[in-house]
């Protein structure tokens, strides 16, 4: 959901984003103190998420796998798209049979993306266990999917749409809301 | 964005985006082949029928794979092995296949314009899978990212392929050469006199003998099927009077070596024809690449193409 | 029995004159009984108000296909003839490739008693050259021309022997029957779907080459000049033939020839995308040749211009392929509004040729009555609106047939009235 057009209001601000990120990797270290799971970032933002949480782990995140998911191609809603959208190739480095996963979103809505991306790792093979990170839950679920770490939880209406920001992508790092009105 | 089309019926159709649009969508369906599960579930629940009035083992069974990786349920009618079948047959089975709200068909006919006859009376996407002598656009496709991967991108530019044989009835050389041209790609032509048509496109220079071929430094020779005789008409003496003037002869294989050209034919080969047996072991010669990524191309045309069916009331 | 028509202010085409002179034409007992501005009549005359529109004669189609006997299913002797006045033709030549073929004087009979039954238009037949078109055995000409037949054709086909083409000619040159050609040289055909050239290559489409055709024309003509026979060349569609009939013409050759509206105006270039309204024999040719041919008509190489309506079911066009549809568009109908619409409109001819080459000659060459809008002529007539517009939709269309281009297209120009022997026929109402 990104809108080029309208300004919103600020939920994250730089400085923010950052705090929420190292809150995810303290995380993400309590749950997994004998060995970190290996990360799976969903193209695009998802991945910029993963790098920057394994970069916010300092020593221990320089051996932590990292894959990028595409999933496109596991979306239901295609037959109601004009057009299927691009695909980019996704790359799983490390053996997904009887790994720990956790996957990387920049938002969590509906859980459609995530449901996609779990049926995009399972057919790379089965893994032990996948959990779910992501900076921003806005609610309005779906499906029955929840994250596991979450930087921050905000309640939206439908028609609402949150624009993240990343200095990779966008040229500065925010998140904001845009109320439908 | 590309804007899908529900057709794929000639290559001449497409926009240079639209090409490279393919190109670039049919890389992450090659990555899918080194996964355990090749399956997407992408075309789920959607019907793909695939009507072969031509006989062919590879096209058929290239589509079929691909089809069925993307998950579609897929069907082959088995009209091949009927004797002559006009035109008004494959409307009548067309209709019976609007029935059975086929999502995607895929069609071989020796006629040329069967495919867009069907495109006309069908809402369901229609795949031309080769029509007579007018063209074979998924063939065009593959050979495009074959050469995609060997000159690392989809610019073709100062890129010249060397086309070989019986322009007059290919539609592998009518499909492939105005890709490579799309892309920028220069194309040459060679073959006996009665193959290689006056009214041709002004682009296609012609070359007298592989003499003057090679001196042209072409980076691929593309060969051609050849048949000896066509309908009681004879169009070269001999086939082996064809291989050692058209062939791509043992010796010329060493030239071919020395100067690293790449070799591609669109099978089935003909060997001792256009082309001597020690070729299909030759490093460069990528007959093999473009099997292989026939699936992917074809792939990446099931996922684009939108049919446009009326939804039930 | 007395019907009198006036029609007031009218602009007469005539092929003596570029310009359109306006007068009053005056119909009486089937026949024009004065030509004049100010012409006055008493009441109860009926008048047409015919300021700003053309008044011309019937038009004559040398060459059209009404399928009967046996092929009714695609048109039919009744049909054909509605098709023609619906386009302003009063005068038609049906061509003998029927089921049977017409080869015999019995076959000439029937033809002309349907003829005299069911159409109100003179309808004339050709007879074949060879029996059942085979070309083998020569048909029985005397008998065919008492019974009626008007000229000699195997039309659709050539008479590949010609040996047999010499023989025929020798022969039917003493019965005064002119001896038609449909030239083309079957081998050089092939399996050829449309004419050979870079739109064939790009489409895949088996050509027929141009040579077929010019060979042909060569050979025919060759004949004729030795047998001294009167040799009528149809649809003749390149440059290159056209000038082979001019230079025999020049040498004082007895040869005429056709050219077909279609080959004025179409091209190789409009089958796009396989639409087999574009696809007769012979084939539409280049752009260069639909060019010289129109210099050629207007030069007067071209004696006249005719259709080859040629109907087909729309199962045969429309359901299937190219290369197995089989070859032929309508005419009739369209003939006159496409000639007015690309040709008489934007000046690159005038209504004289029209009717010298589409009324006049073609009377002239079958020896019959001339027909023309002057006092004393038979009231054959055609009154047409240059500022109306004829859309050709199946509704429009009295032929079974709509295998034309032009389907759904509209054209410039509209025949209102139609008049054959001072009978109105055809009345279109004014809008």
């Amino acid at each position: 959901m990104k809108d080029e057009d309208t300004e919103g209001s600020k939920i994250l601000g730089e400085d923010d984003l950052s705090n929420k990120i190292q809150r995810l990797a303290a995380q993400i270290t309590e749950r997994h103190p004998e060995r970190l799971p290996c990360f799976v970032g969903i193209h695009t933002r998802g991945v910029t998420v993963a790098k920057r949480v394994r970069a916010a782990l300092g020593e221990s995140g320089n051996n932590v796998p990292l894959g990028t998911l595409d999933i496109s191609f596991y979306r239901d809603d295609l037959d109601h798209r004009r057009a299927n959208p691009v695909v980019q190739a996704s790359e799983i480095p490390f053996e997904i049979e009887g790994a720990e996963i956790i996957i990387f979103d920049d938002v969590l809505y509906t859980g459609r993306t995530i449901r996609a991306a779990i049926d995009g790792l399972l057919n790379y093979g089965r893994p032990s266990r996948i959990e779910l990170a992501v900076i921003i839950d806005r609610g309005n679920r779906e499906l029955p999917i929840q994250p596991d770490y979450s930087g921050e939880t905000i309640i939206t209406k439908r028609l609402d749409r949150i624009r993240v920001c990343f200095s990779e992508h966008d040229g500065e790092d925010s998140i904001s809301l845009i109320s439908a009105s | 964005m590309i804007e899908p089309r529900k057709d794929l019926l000639q290559i001449a159709d497409l926009s240079r985006e639209e090409i490279e649009h393919l190109l670039a969508a049919a890389q992450p369906f090659k990555e899918l082949f080194r996964r355990s599960v090749k399956k997407v579930p992408t075309l789920q629940g959607k019907t793909v029928l695939s009507l072969f009035y031509e006989p062919s083992t590879r096209t058929s069974s290239s589509f079929e794979v691909a089809a069925k990786r993307l998950s579609a349920d897929v069907t082959n009618l088995a009209v091949a092995t009927s004797s002559v079948v006009k035109g008004e047959s494959v409307l009548d089975t067309v209709d019976t296949l609007q029935a059975m709200r086929a999502d995607y068909i895929i069609i071989r006919h020796k006629r040329a314009g069967i495919p867009n006859l069907v495109a006309h009376h069908t809402g369901a996407a229609v795949i031309n899978a080769g029509d007579g002598f007018h063209a074979h656009p998924t063939q065009a496709l593959l050979d495009a990212s074959t050469l995609h991967d060997v000159f690392g991108g989809s610019d073709f530019s100062g890129r010249r392929v060397l086309i070989v044989g019986d322009i007059l009835h290919s539609r592998v050389a009518r499909s492939t050469s105005c890709i490579l041209t799309k892309l920028g790609a220069d194309v040459g032509v060679i073959g006996p006199g009665t193959l290689v048509p006056e009214h041709r496109p002004a682009e296609m220079k012609k070359f007298s003998d592989f003499e003057q071929a090679f001196a042209w430094k072409p980076d691929v020779i593309y060969l051609l099927r050849v048949q000896f005789e066509r309908q009681g008409e004879q169009f070269f003496p001999s086939p082996g009077e064809y291989h050692s003037v058209y062939g791509l002869t043992e010796e010329r294989l060493d030239r071919v070596r020395d100067e690293g050209v790449w070799v591609m034919h669109p099978g089935p080969v003909n060997r001792g024809v256009e082309l001597a047996d020690s070729v299909m072991s030759y490093e460069r010669c990528l007959i093999n690449q473009q099997v292989e990524n026939g699936i992917a191309a074809r792939m990446a045309v099931l996922y684009w193409l939108k049919p446009q069916l009326e939804t039930p009331a | 029995m007395s019907n009198m028509i006036l029609f007031k202010d009218a602009s007469i085409a005539s092929a003596a004159d570029k310009k359109l002179e306006v007068a009053d034409v005056l119909i009486e007992d089937g026949r024009i009984k004065g030509a004049a501005p100010g012409l006055e009549v008493e009441a109860g005359v009926k008048v047409v108000e015919a300021r700003g529109k053309v008044l011309l004669p019937g038009l004559f189609d040398l060459h059209v296909h009404l399928r009967e006997p046996g092929q009714t299913g695609k048109e039919d002797i009744s049909t054909g003839s509605q098709a023609a006045i619906n386009g302003g033709v009063t005068g038609i030549v049906a061509m003998p490739n029927t089921s049977p073929a017409i080869d015999s004087g019995g076959l000439v009979r029937s033809v002309m008693d349907i003829a005299k039954r069911n159409a109100r238009i003179p309808v004339y037949t050709t007879g074949c050259i060879t029996k059942d078109r085979a070309g083998r055995e020569m048909t029985p000409i005397a008998g065919m021309k008492s019974a009626g037949a008007v000229m000699l054709t195997d039309d659709g086909s050539p008479v590949c022997n010609p040996q047999l083409l010499r023989r025929a000619m020798e022969y039917a040159r003493e019965f005064d029957l002119p001896l038609a050609s449909h030239c083309e040289t079957m081998e050089l055909s092939g399996q050829g779907a449309m004419n050979e050239g870079r739109v064939s290559y790009q489409m895949g489409i088996p050509g027929i080459p141009a040579i077929s055709e010019e060979i042909c024309i060569a050979r025919d003509i060759q004949i004729a000049e030795y047998t001294g026979a009167h040799l009528h060349i149809q649809h003749v569609t390149t440059a290159r033939g056209m000038e082979i009939i001019r230079r025999a013409k020049n040498d004082g050759v007895h040869v005429t020839c056709e050219v077909a509206p279609h080959h004025l105006i179409f091209n190789e270039e409009h089958v796009i995308d396989y639409d087999t309204h574009f696809k007769m024999n012979p084939p539409l040719r280049t752009r260069e040749d639909n060019e010289r041919l129109v210099a050629g008509l207007i030069e007067g190489v071209f004696d006249v211009i005719a259709t080859d309506h040629a109907p087909h079911t729309d199962f045969e066009k429309r359901q299937q392929d190219f290369a197995s549809a089989p070859f032929g568009i309508t005419g009739l109908e369209t003939a006159l509004p496409s000639l007015f619409h690309y040709f008489i409109k934007p000046g690159v001819f005038g209504w004289d040729l029209l009717v010298e080459r589409y009324a006049a000659q073609p009377r002239r060459i079958l020896k019959l009555e001339e027909v023309s809008v002057t006092e004393g002529s038979s009231a054959d007539l055609v009154l047409f609106d240059p500022k109306g517009s004829t859309t050709f939709s199946r509704d429009f269309m009295r032929s079974k047939a709509v295998n034309t281009p032009f389907l759904d297209q509209t054209l410039d120009g509209r025949v209102d009235m139609v008049l054959c022997n001072g009978e109105i026929l055809l009345e279109r109402d004014v809008d």
